[in-house]
């Protein structure tokens, strides 16, 4: 097949040649920069983070071991055992998920499996809502509303004006929409035919949702469980408002176990209670104050990492079962 | 090859019909009995099914027989495929559906009021058209059902059942050795025969099919085919599919169903010949069912 | 009725007819019981929800008791006008000033000036020399640089200097509405008591007050509760918002532009794509304490404005509008991201490859064929994602918010406050009256995330049916 026209090809630079774009470069190098940031945010994390620690954990008063292995936090007269705090953040976040999983759960499944489109459309926008208000308008509902009623309740000599069970069911229904919108996902990313194919077999509504769906969902569900424990942990306005600022320093073995050191009527200060009260006060630099809220940053870091990676390993698991 | 359940009057209406077949010495399926005035074991009754306003299928009357093979035909959009998802109340599950006229199962109806639909369906099995096991081991697949059906024996007795089924569907030996295994990892055509076996696990009477080959290659939809003949001595079944020539090779009896375009527009589907699958093959009642078999539309 | 199959096989496993049906009645009922259970478990969400804005309106109207020092009237009528026509808000702001310089002591005085001053061209309370000399000096006092008062801030302070209202007790709405007497009990009873030894039950009058109304949003902070408003909170936060969109927005989606349209799958970039996702999920108080090392400390020259020596009035440390806007940038950075790449993976692909296609770059295919369609998504991501940034208030504690701050911030290098920080001080109070301050000021918040939201789910609407 010839053709009439004739390209003239210049030997060594051809029609086709590579043109040099200065322009498309630039824009290229600005956009992989503003990526890359990112990741400069995470070295900035943890040099600062760790930076300051180094120096927290360098001061005389303070050592390592100290930190993680005695369980008194009272910096005034030296003492920097994390465990009173660890355990004020943990015991929120573990009454945060009692509350948060049953509804979250279940208001997931109901959407999912039993909500018209109309019970749906008025649903959803509510748990929207609840994501969406701020953290400090829950710390205050939790001081002003949810401690006086569980003072009534239980009875005021019984609940401190400090207590953890408040901050804990508050939180819990903060992080509600969390669990319910990722395991809502989760379930309706089961395909379909599943469930047909219980239903071909003469099983109810019931047995179809929680034998089959649910089930086939877990990895999901359970991804969107540990991004909300995660987010508990992380937790700071409606802590430091409603758990105070005590720390619940105790000595294993010696103090009562549900007297005492679970006690959920009593405030506890948390990891979170702790880096906002003290970074309100006066804060000068390098001082043991200073470094020491960066310590407990460092580890609360470690913490979320951790959860979220786990989080993430059980949404790759969810993906892999549907090809 | 003949059927124990017949009756005097199916080996009568059998004779007349030898008469007027072409021989076929190779067709597997044998001699068909005519049904015609028997009730089978399931029977529509002028039935129509609507999704909201929408009539998909009218007026449909049918009898299936009981350990034959029954296999729906037509075009895209007949209906098919509605039909047979009434027949064990699976359109139930859509919520726009509605079901006008009668279903009789062994001759009781199943659309009467204060019938449980979840009670029909262990009786009326169903086999998707694409396999959908669920995401469990192989054994656990098969004794879902069971359990749900309340099955009370001990565990022995669970494999014993699950044996059964794989056996009936004629997946036994090639699972037998891994039956904790994900249903996931078997093969398409396995994977459908799976289905089967756990839709057999749970002592249907009828298994309805919907296309069941048509996700699998041809050797894999030989061999369930060879499987349907062979499940057709304890069960009836009934099956919806678009190659006719499958229709061809296993059902006793095929019905046509044909897209008609009534005044206001809309499409409806409706049963144009219900005949013996010889029959409608070779010397169709209707001009549509020709048509369609002759390839002249589809 | 019951739906039998006759000649079952036997089968001594299964359930017989009579069983099977009793286990089905059983088995339905438990699937209507679960059924209720969920939508109860749903119910409870939406009551906590309504329990919570209930709790914030209830604090935000209601009854008080207000004792005046000086009954507001008797000040209008010694200013010269009739009580029944003015009021205090009629005076001039010269009038107002003259209240102040005749009530206020005059350390006090001199205080209030160093602070803002009361006019471009004159001194009130301060002589000309003294002024000059702390104006010239290492750390000179706000006023010095700061914009001169308006009228709505020397009303407020006359209100709160010269009439000086103090509520002793308030009352919420709901019993406010259903049974006001009970509130005059308590405040009568209140006084027998002993509770309020400052005052003679005469003193006190009860009347309504909404915490939350127009002027609210409108005046100053102050450490009167009675007087305090938001305007400066409000302000505060509408700068670090304009801030962190300026840092967040170009960053965020270059980024995204560069993950979805320009990196190949290499482990670099597979690296990048996850520090983003890890970097969502980080607490918001890791932010703060990120923003506190390097952008108030180590960065302190840029925040307090220091390196820039001309118009802008430095502050003496790094606890800045700029820096905290900075760290909410960052802290918004990754959601931005993750929203835009979102949006620019939903464009399909056949836009691209038909802009490559027609043989132009891909700058010009992203710039002119793929932006475009995925705008409105980035739009309603970023938006999203600005308004939840809003409402944060630990990384601004972190950074060094001011806990009482009068004046406006006048750029980007002042001191600030913003509304979850007022909201946070105020219900860390234990005085009622700051309680109903901090929930008028969370309706105030709330409206402003409504408006956002409203704003984003309007944009996706609009755009997401014309792109049909």
């Amino acid at each position: 097949m010839t053709t009439d026209t004739q390209i003239e090809i210049d030997p060594g630079k051809g029609p086709f040649r590579k043109k040099s774009r200065p322009g498309e470069l630039a824009i290229r190098g600005f956009l992989f920069f503003c990526g890359v940031l990112s990741i400069a945010t995470t070295i900035g994390i943890l040099y600062e983070l760790g930076k300051e620690s180094f120096l927290f954990f360098g001061d005389e008063e303070v050592s390592l071991v100290e930190f993680f292995t005695t369980t008194v936090w009272q910096p005034q007269v030296g003492g920097f055992g994390i465990w009173p705090l660890i355990l004020g953040t943990l015991y929120i976040s573990f009454i945060a998920m009692i509350v948060a999983i049953p509804i979250g759960l279940s208001a997931a499944i109901y959407l999912s499996e039993y909500a018209s489109n109309r019970v749906r459309g008025f649903f959803k926008p509510v748990l929207e809502i609840l994501v969406g208000i701020p953290t400090v308008v829950y710390g205050f509902f939790a001081l002003t509303f949810m401690t006086p009623v569980l003072r009534s309740i239980f009875g005021s000599s019984v609940v401190g004006f400090f207590n953890v069970l408040s901050a804990g069911i508050v939180v819990g229904i903060l992080i509600v929409p969390l669990i319910s919108s990722l395991a809502e996902d989760a379930l309706r990313a089961v395909p379909d035919s599943l469930r047909q194919a219980a239903y071909a077999l003469g099983a109810s509504k019931l047995e179809v949702s929680m034998r089959v769906v649910v089930p086939a969902a877990l990895s999901g569900i359970a991804a969107g469980v540990v991004v909300a424990m995660s987010r508990a942990v992380g937790e700071t306005m409606v802590v430091t408002l409603a758990a105070g600022a005590s720390p619940r320093n105790f000595t294993f073995g010696q103090d009562p176990l549900f007297g005492y050191i679970l006690n959920p009527f009593e405030g506890a200060q948390a990891m979170t209670g702790y880096v906002a009260i003290t970074a309100n006060g006066d804060l000068s630099y390098n001082t043991i104050d200073y470094n020491s809220i960066f310590a407990i940053g460092l580890t609360l870091f470690f913490m979320t990492l951790g959860l979220n990676s786990l989080s993430r390993r059980f949404v790759k698991r969810f993906q892999q079962v549907y090809e | 090859m003949t059927n124990e359940t017949s009756t005097d009057a199916k080996i009568e209406n059998e004779i007349q019909i030898e008469e007027n077949m072409t021989t076929e010495p190779d067709r597997p399926g044998g001699a068909v009995p005519e049904t015609a005035e028997i009730p089978g074991v399931i029977e529509t009754k002028d039935m129509s099914v609507f999704y909201g306003d929408f009539l998909a299928v009218a007026n449909v009357s049918l009898n299936f027989g009981t350990n034959q093979i029954s296999a729906l035909i037509g075009p895209s959009g007949c209906g098919k495929s509605t039909v047979l998802r009434s027949l064990n109340r699976m359109n139930d599950l859509v919520a726009t559906a509605r079901t006008e006229g009668e279903v009789h199962y062994h001759g009781e109806n199943i659309y009467a009021e204060g019938v449980d639909p979840v009670e029909v369906r262990r009786t009326i099995g169903m086999v998707f058209q694409k396999p959908n096991p669920f995401p469990k081991s192989i054994f656990d697949n098969i004794a879902w059902g069971a359990k749900v059906n309340g099955f009370r024996g001990s565990k022995a007795d669970m494999g014993d059942l699950v044996q059964e089924a794989l056996e009936g569907a004629a997946l036994w030996d090639e699972v037998k050795d891994k039956l904790q295994e994900s249903g996931y990892s078997l093969s398409g055509g396995q994977q459908q025969r799976l289905c089967i076996a756990r839709a057999i696990a749970t002592k249907p009477d009828v298994i309805l099919m919907d296309e069941p080959c048509s996700a699998l290659d041809p050797i894999a939809t030989l061999r369930i085919e060879e499987l349907m003949l062979e499940l057709k001595e304890n069960y009836s079944i009934v099956i919806v599919t678009h190659n006719m020539q499958q229709a061809a090779r296993v059902s006793d009896k095929t019905a046509f169903f044909n897209v008609k375009l009534n005044d206001t527009g809309m499409r409806t589907g409706r049963l144009v010949e219900y005949s013996p699958t010889e029959q409608l093959f070779t010397s169709p009642k209707e001009k549509d069912t020709e048509d369609y078999i002759t390839g002249r539309f589809g | 009725m019951s739906v039998q199959a006759p000649e079952r096989p036997t089968q001594t496993s299964f359930p017989n007819e009579e069983e099977y049906a009793g286990q089905l009645g059983r088995r339905q009922r438990k699937a209507l019981a679960f059924k209720f259970f969920c939508l109860a478990m749903l119910t409870i969400a939406v009551l906590a929800l309504a329990t919570l804005l209930y709790t914030i309106i209830n604090d935000s109207f209601g009854l008080v008791a207000i004792v005046n020092q000086n009954d507001p009237d008797q000040v209008v009528a010694e200013a010269g006008y009739d009580p029944e026509t003015a009021t205090l808000q009629d005076l001039s702001y010269d009038e107002l000033v003259g209240l102040l310089e005749a009530n206020v002591s005059s350390g006090v005085g001199r205080r209030m000036e160093r602070d803002q001053r009361f006019y471009e061209d004159r001194l009130v309370f301060e002589d000309e020399a003294t002024w000059a000399e702390i104006c010239s000096s290492g750390e000179p006092p706000t006023g010095c640089n700061a914009a001169p008062r308006d009228h709505s801030n020397v009303y407020a302070l006359v209100l709160e200097r010269v009439v000086v209202p103090d509520v002793i007790a308030s009352y919420p709405l709901v019993p406010s509405l259903l049974n006001p007497e009970a509130f005059e009990e308590e405040v009568a009873a209140g006084f027998e008591a002993g509770r309020f030894p400052d005052y003679q039950p005469e003193q006190a009058f009860i009347e309504w007050r909404a915490w939350f109304n127009p002027t609210f949003l409108t005046t100053p902070q102050s450490s009167t509760p009675e007087v305090a408003g938001i305007r400066t909170a409000i302000l505060g936060s509408a700068w670090l918002v304009l801030i962190t969109i300026l840092f967040a927005v170009p960053v965020g989606v270059g980024a995204a532009i560069y993950l979805v349209e320009y990196a190949k799958p290499s482990r670099l970039n597979d690296f990048i794509q996850t520090n983003i996702n890890n970097l969502a999920g980080v607490p918001s108080i890791i932010y703060g304490m990120l923003g506190l090392a390097i952008f108030v400390r180590v960065l302190e020259p840029f925040t307090s404005g220091a390196m820039f020596t001309t118009g802008v009035p430095p502050s003496d440390n790094g606890r800045t509008v700029v820096a905290a806007g900075l760290t909410l940038g960052l802290l918004t950075l990754p959601v931005v991201i993750i929203s835009a790449q979102e949006a620019l993976k939903s464009v399909p692909d056949s836009l691209r490859h038909a802009g490559l296609a027609l043989g132009a770059t891909r700058w010009q295919t992203v710039r002119s064929q793929i932006i475009p369609v995925a705008l409105p998504g980035i739009l309603t991501g970023t938006i999203l994602a600005v308004a939840r940034a809003v409402g944060e208030t630990a990384p601004l504690i972190l950074v060094g918010a001011a806990s009482f701050i009068t004046t406006d911030p006048s750029g980007p290098f002042s001191k600030f406050t913003a509304l979850p920080i007022q909201i946070f001080q105020w219900t860390s109070f234990p005085q009622q009256e700051f309680h109903n301050l901090a929930a008028a000021a969370s309706i105030a918040l709330l409206l402003l995330l409504l408006t956002l939201n409203a704003v984003a789910v309007i944009l996706r609407n609009r755009y997401s049916r014309r792109a049909e």
